[in-house]
């Protein structure tokens, strides 16, 4: 390359990032939605999976006293002791979600090989916490047999082994596709932004005529958008790290920090070639936000991809950022390098093929 | 009276004005309008993660014990259910395409006939605590149902479940009304932001300012026009919410009046907050930026009580989004999600409605030119 080249591609390279560095407002669009997940998430981590209910214990003979001693330790509600007027208040208060009652002649009942059902009244408001509680109590009652051990006439138990050495928090799980999301929110808005800016302020002109190559200016703002989004990429992971919420182990920081350059690629590719063809700076936002999140929610979101439907599941196929959160997960959670091979792959020819269509983009912007 | 109707006169042009300049802009107004929908199909998105585990069941043993254990499986609400091979099963796990087997051993029925334990195994792909949890629950809940079907004596200990509501409500018609309250709030702010900021930008505030029209006249102006451009959006998202996601609902006045009270105050929020910053840009940052956290905040998942934490539950009352999703949840559904009645949660509504206007004229009274 020749060396005018590079300085041209440097002094584009520098003037972008003061053009961004002096409008934070694009930094913000792109930051706010992340953090806005991550903070609620964090806070409302806690509340995940284990419901409000209250617990009514009517019984004081042993068996029920057992009862309510299993379902304290059962860690799958957030329980409240409470009386039968105490209970139907919070259920009405909406305070709780359910009221377990273990009803007074429950130890009678057991004692004497009746049915003894333990009463669960239900705010069945939607299936998402009616489901969990219906999950949860059966797991209680299976739990206050086991404790009975060879005279439980539960002759069934379960044997479990995990694939994984370990479980993954569900706020922690969810941090990395959200910093795939802010790669892509970035490079979207702040490449497209910067690339749309030279059209407003008419600034395109002083480019076109100046002697300069095509293919350093393209190269500069690229760069530029890249340097910006691995960046924040990398700030996120070190806090991450920091927080112990994502914590890579050795090699797995270089195979973590080469799927961040990658996807930091594809968006800056992406977000200047939606820049270049838009021109303006206000749709090129709007726009930009509106693919990134598409493109976040049709990688699985913040879910897992094996549980959404499988259309979804297809389309995901081909969407280079479903590729991107695996490859992360699996080198950050697991020290594994399953599929990383296709996953690498993939985000390359993505990563090319947005750059090409940037620099297409902005040339044929350029040459208008 | 001529100052009536002189400032009705400006009302109207104003609101007209509005309406043409964002027609002009059709690119960002075809944005505006369609965000709101979006948001809607992207939320949902959201939620269909909640639903079913896919699990393969490997039935190593066929006989009617094993049949019976498979049905209280697939009956407990918990599972995508699909029988494999074993070798089959393991390949469905590594490749990602099921969370869980669960392996139902040969000698099942015997084993339980002769009165002897037998165990069944429960691999699971435990990538985060929510889901594994969610299978580590759902087998326990297979066991119990499978023994009160085939040894009803044996296991005299059972939940006795009573609903408080006739019937169950799915995730997503319950979800996609809290989303219906999400667009509206991106819709009527981004509507009226940008065209509050845009006269800034393109400094077209001056004339309006030293005209003698009043402040607030002209405020209320911009208000209508945005608030008639918005309700284009409002129309595609309550097509969108009762015809292709099919939640019907059971109060249509209701709904029709939280909505349009819902739009006016953001159409209001936005007036104020495009005034207050006089950027598009940086305008267009904060709204959709706030829209997310508040898209959690507000009891979109289930009533905010449920969450537990109060500073939570504090932060959502003090926005208008938390009435107005309890508010509709009311109209679609019928549900009560606080301990407000529909009325108080109205009026709660309309002292919002009519804060944010009065704000919004108050801050443009205040400006000057040179500001």
């Amino acid at each position: 390359m020749h060396p005018s080249t590079v300085r041209v591609i440097w002094a584009i390279y520098r003037k972008d990032l003061a053009v961004w560095w002096q409008n934070r407002v694009s930094l913000v669009a792109s930051i706010m939605p992340v953090v806005g997940f991550l903070v609620v998430q964090a806070v409302g981590a806690a509340a995940v999976g284990r419901n409000p209910v209250a617990l009514v214990t009517l019984d004081s003979g042993p068996a029920g006293q057992q009862m309510q001693q299993i379902i304290h330790t059962a860690d799958v509600f957030r329980l409240t002791d409470a009386t039968p007027e105490q209970a139907q208040a919070l259920l009405h208060d909406l305070r709780v979600a359910a009221v377990i009652t273990i009803p007074a002649d429950f130890t009678q009942r057991v004692l004497a090989h009746d049915p003894a059902p333990v009463e669960v009244t239900l705010n069945n408001l939607n299936l998402d916490f009616a489901n969990d509680i219906r999950r949860a109590v059966p797991d209680a009652i299976t739990q206050y047999y086991a404790a009975q051990g060879s005279a439980s006439p539960i002759k069934v138990t379960i044997r479990e082994t995990d694939l994984r050495q370990r479980d993954i928090q569900f706020f922690q799980y969810n941090v990395l596709p959200l910093l795939v999301l802010l790669l892509v929110l970035n490079g979207l808005v702040t490449s497209g932004i910067a690339a749309a800016r030279e059209w407003e302020s008419r600034t395109v002109k002083e480019m076109l005529l100046a002697p300069i190559p095509g293919r350093g200016i393209i190269l500069g703002k690229v760069l530029a958008g890249f340097t910006v989004t691995f960046l924040l990429g990398l700030l996120m992971l070190l806090m991450g790290a920091a927080l112990d919420w994502t914590r890579p182990a050795g090699v797995e920081w270089l195979t973590s920090l080469m799927i961040i350059a990658l996807v930091s690629f594809m968006a800056t590719g992406l977000g200047v070639a939606v820049g270049a063809a838009v021109q303006h700076i206000q749709p090129v936002t709007g726009l930009s936000i509106n693919v990134a999140f598409y493109l976040f929610f049709l990688a699985g979101g913040i879910g897992v991809l094996a549980f959404q439907p499988a259309w979804l599941q297809a389309v995901a196929v081909f969407n280079p950022l479903a590729y991107g959160v695996h490859a992360l997960q699996m080198a950050v959670f697991y020290g594994s390098t399953d599929q990383l091979g296709r996953d690498m792959l993939v985000l390359s020819l993505c990563s090319l093929a947005a750059l090409g269509l940037g620099a297409l983009s902005l040339r044929r912007g350029i040459s208008a | 009276m001529n100052q009536l109707s002189y400032d009705l006169r400006v009302i109207w042009a104003c609101a007209r004005k509005e309406i043409q300049s964002a027609l002009t802009e059709r690119f960002a107004t075809a944005l505006g309008i369609f965000l709101p929908v979006n948001f809607l199909i992207l939320f949902s998105l959201f939620a269909l993660s909640g639903g079913l585990a896919p699990t393969a069941v490997v039935m190593a043993d066929s006989g009617p014990l094993a049949q019976q254990f498979y049905q209280a499986m697939a009956h407990a609400h918990s599972f995508r259910l699909q029988t494999a091979g074993a070798q089959q099963a393991q390949a469905l796990l590594q490749s990602g395409q099921i969370v869980a087997v669960v392996t139902i051993p040969a000698e099942f029925d015997t084993s339980l006939a002769a009165g002897q334990p037998v165990q069944v195994g429960v691999q699971i792909n435990n990538l985060n605590t929510d889901f594994t949890n969610d299978i580590r629950r759902a087998v326990p809940l297979s066991i119990s149902a499978f023994y009160a079907q085939a040894f009803p004596r044996a296991v005299t200990v059972t939940a006795d479940e009573h609903d408080l509501l006739a019937q169950d409500t799915d995730y997503i018609p319950y979800l996609t009304v809290s989303i219906l309250v999400i667009a509206l709030m991106v819709g009527g702010l981004i509507q009226s932001g940008t065209a509050a900021a845009g006269e800034w930008e393109k400094a077209t505030i001056k004339e309006l300012l030293l005209s003698p029209a009043s402040r607030w006249a002209i405020t209320v102006g911009k208000m209508l026009g945005a608030f008639l451009m918005g309700l284009l959006s409002t129309g595609v998202v309550l097509l969108v919410l009762v015809l292709v996601v099919g939640v019907w609902p059971l109060h249509w006045v209701a709904v029709i009046s939280f909505t349009l009270l819902t739009l006016l105050i953001f159409t209001a929020y936005g007036t104020l907050l495009g005034t207050l910053l006089k950027q598009r840009q940086a305008f267009v940052a904060l709204a959709l930026a706030t829209s997310l956290p508040l898209f959690f905040l507000s009891g979109a998942f289930g009533p905010i009580s449920f969450f537990s934490i109060p500073l939570l539950e504090l932060i959502a009352k003090i926005f208008p989004v938390y009435y107005a999703i309890v508010l509709q949840q009311y109209a679609f559904h019928g549900f009560n999600l606080n301990t407000l009645s529909v009325s108080v949660n109205a009026l709660v509504l309309a002292g919002y409605a009519l804060a944010v206007i009065v704000l919004a004229v108050i801050v443009l009274r205040r400006t000057t030119v040179a500001n």
